[in-house]
């Protein structure tokens, strides 16, 4: 059943070499087996809610940047956060899971494949809310500055990166 | 005996400033800071005299002297909230609006039922910089006596205006104020609006931002942390709360007592209603009496946790219960009773049809670009750009006339949220009555002009309108899911012939 695996193939090797972000469809096995040295190729599992409007995009710009993302509609995404740890504070609408990690939110593509490359000794990384201008809320009317957060079962929570953005504003 | 006196003890609500100092960036930072005055607020209260109100608001940025809030407030006359207007019935209204500030505003008179042209409750024009504008209307002699609110309504402006501080409250004295046992309460308008902190970065680093809709750590009332509230053993307390703020919800109680409605956003109900707490979004308005039945003491007016979306944590700014004010006991008075019977609210007639409003959040198709360059916002793109919210699959667009009544016609409109977060759905110049929400009928009828539409849910409501034809809108009164297109364009038609 796997007329694709060829293709995914190929477009890791195409990331490999920087050629270009594929959408690639591939076997999970493949990948996992190969998740040591390819992290950016990690699938993604993404949980959300059929009415949000803005969890799509986020699911778009992982799948622009080389992930392969299951996408799965839940009536209840709050039973998926607290399984996978997420702290109340740090909600967003969509959850994912990648390597054993969360995702809370719309976390830009690049800080995943920092967070699987480094894999530092945390449960998983967010960004609360919905900030205009993060993946997935893109806005011609404001870009707000974001901080991407990374979290532990414990409840510690600490900086993983800042986004300040440019205003479009003078 | 003159209640009159008594009712206007304004309360000189004390400073017992006791706020959380936290540390965060102004979020209005489209304002120039540079703008900012230090001079002295003008009057506290505007009354109207001999049937007149002839009233001058300024707004203006102006330096901030709340503990831990921002650098700079917008301001009416110095003050934010803006000074409390104080009308009768059948007043006219003479109202100047000078624009101080550094970008385009105007006046939303939220919940009057007046014209929605001309100087009335005209929302699409715009005062420039610089400029001033005379709103001119007369109130009908037997316009309903309550609680309203004056703000910006400049599309793409209005939540950063407002959440920069201005808006303010207007009474509207007439039948309500007429009832013995509501006339003798000693009576205090409690403006309710948060403020962002000095630095913002705490509210900024949990995601608190436009299209959650933006809330400050500041919680004020008439502009003071937690300030004092008195009441005598016996007495009674009218308190008349205005929620001011840009987005957030606040769920009330008073420590030890009951809170007994009289009145909602448009006007007296039939009969008064206990609650032991309740849920005030931005827009919506409600006169409480408070007996003082307790032992003396000291109780605190609380704003509770609330979540306003439907998942977890996302949009919860506070797990804990906040102090707004205190209420302490002073004095002894013969006890007052409660009113028994208030105000009839008729039923209004069986709606000639039915509409439905789907609220959400999506991506603009794009190319809905708006050159604001005419109004000084220097060629601003609006929501339908990028993410926004829409109703019924669209985004606002002044020039866009999404629904069209006739005058006189009574309609249900069904407003189904169909979101992740609480939209509190306004519509301008004519009250409704809300019919049911998620299904279950209301208990009584209010009016009402403001109603929370949670996360998920629907809510119907029924609207006759009345005696002005022309343009107007409704819209969510999160004022930044305002500013990012959730907006429609209502024109009601006057009769052929």
């Amino acid at each position: 059943m796997n007329p694709t695996s060829c293709r995914g193939h190929t477009s890791f090797l195409d990331l490999l070499l920087g050629l270009g972000a594929v959408a690639a469809v591939a076997s999970g096995g493949g990948l996992l087996s190969a998740g040591a040295s390819t992290p950016a190729l990690m699938p993604v599992t993404a949980y959300r809610s059929a009415s949000c409007g803005c969890c799509k995009g986020w699911l778009q710009h992982m799948r622009a940047n080389g992930f392969t993302v299951r996408d799965v509609v839940v009536a209840d995404v709050d039973v998926v956060k607290r399984r996978l740890g997420v702290p109340a504070r740090l909600a967003s609408c969509h959850t994912a899971e990648v390597a054993g990690f969360a995702l809370e939110g719309h976390v830009p593509a690049a800080d995943v494949k920092r967070l699987l490359q480094r894999r530092p000794p945390v449960t998983g990384i967010a960004v609360p809310g919905m900030p205009l201008g993060s993946p997935g809320m893109e806005s011609a009317f404001a870009k707000e500055p974001f901080t991407v957060m990374a979290f532990t079962r414990s409840g510690a929570i600490t900086t993983f990166s800042q986004h300040p953005q440019v205003r479009t504003e003078p | 005996m003159n209640p009159s006196l008594r009712r206007r003890q304004l309360l000189g609500l004390g400073l017992a400033g006791l706020g959380t100092a936290v540390v965060g960036p102004v979020l209005w930072d489209r304002v120039q800071r540079s703008a900012a005055l230090a001079q002295p607020a003008g009057a506290a209260r505007l009354v109207s005299r001999g049937g007149v109100a002839d009233l001058e608001l300024v707004a203006q940025a102006t330096r901030g002297t709340l503990p831990g809030g921002p650098a700079d407030l917008l301001t009416y006359n110095g003050r934010s909230p803006g000074p409390l207007l104080e009308v009768k019935a059948g007043d006219r209204v003479r109202l100047r609006l000078r624009n101080g500030l550094n970008q385009p505003t105007n006046l939303h008179f939220h919940g009057l039922h007046i014209p929605p042209s001309g100087t009335a409750d005209n929302v699409f024009l715009t005062v420039k910089p610089g400029d001033s504008f005379t709103y001119d209307f007369t109130l009908a002699k037997d316009h309903p006596a309550g609680l309203f609110y004056v703000h910006p309504h400049q599309h793409g402006l209005s939540a950063d205006q407002v959440f920069g501080g201005l808006g303010g409250a207007l009474v509207v004295r007439g039948d309500l104020d007429r009832i013995p046992e509501v006339a003798a309460a000693s009576e205090t308008v409690l403006v309710l609006k948060d403020y962002a902190s000095a630095s913002g970065q705490n509210e900024a680093s949990l995601g608190m931002g436009r299209m959650l809709g933006r809330e400050g750590p500041l919680l004020t009332v008439n502009g003071e942390l937690n300030p004092g509230l008195s009441i005598a053993s016996g007495g009674l307390l009218r308190l008349r709360l205005l929620n001011a703020s840009n987005a957030r919800i606040y769920r009330l109680a008073l420590e030890g007592h009951r809170l007994v409605r009289i009145a909602t956003d448009g006007g007296a109900i039939s009969t008064p209603e206990p609650l032991e707490e309740l849920l005030l979004a931005p827009g919506e308005r409600a006169d409480l009496l408070v007996q003082g039945n307790q032992a003396p003491g000291s109780y605190r007016l609380l704003n509770l946790p609330y979540q306003r979306s439907s998942h977890m944590g996302m949009a919860a700014a506070e797990a804990d219960p906040r102090t707004l004010a205190t209420l302490s006991y002073s004095g002894v008075v013969t006890p007052l009773p409660l009113p028994t019977t208030l105000l009839p609210v008729p039923a209004l007639p069986e709606p000639e049809r039915t509409r439905q409003f789907v609220l959400a959040h999506a991506m603009g198709m794009g190319g809905m670009k708006h050159d604001m360059g005419a109004m000084g916002g220097g060629g601003m793109a609006m929501g339908g750009m990028g993410m926004g919210f829409q109703i019924n699959g669209q985004s606002f667009e002044p020039d866009r006339i999404n629904t069209r009544v006739r005058l006189d016609s009574t309609e249900d409109w069904l407003i189904v949220n169909d979101d992740v977060m609480d939209h509190p759905f306004h519509l301008h110049i004519n009250p409704f009555q809300v019919i049911s929400r998620a299904g279950r009928p209301e208990s009584q009828r209010r009016w009402k002009d403001t109603v929370l539409v949670k996360a998920g849910e629907d809510v119907r409501i029924r609207v006759t309108f009345r005696d002005f034809p022309g343009l107007t809108v409704y819209h969510c009164h999160n004022l930044d899911h305002e500013d990012l297109g959730l907006m429609g364009v209502l024109q009601i038609d006057a009769k052929a012939g």
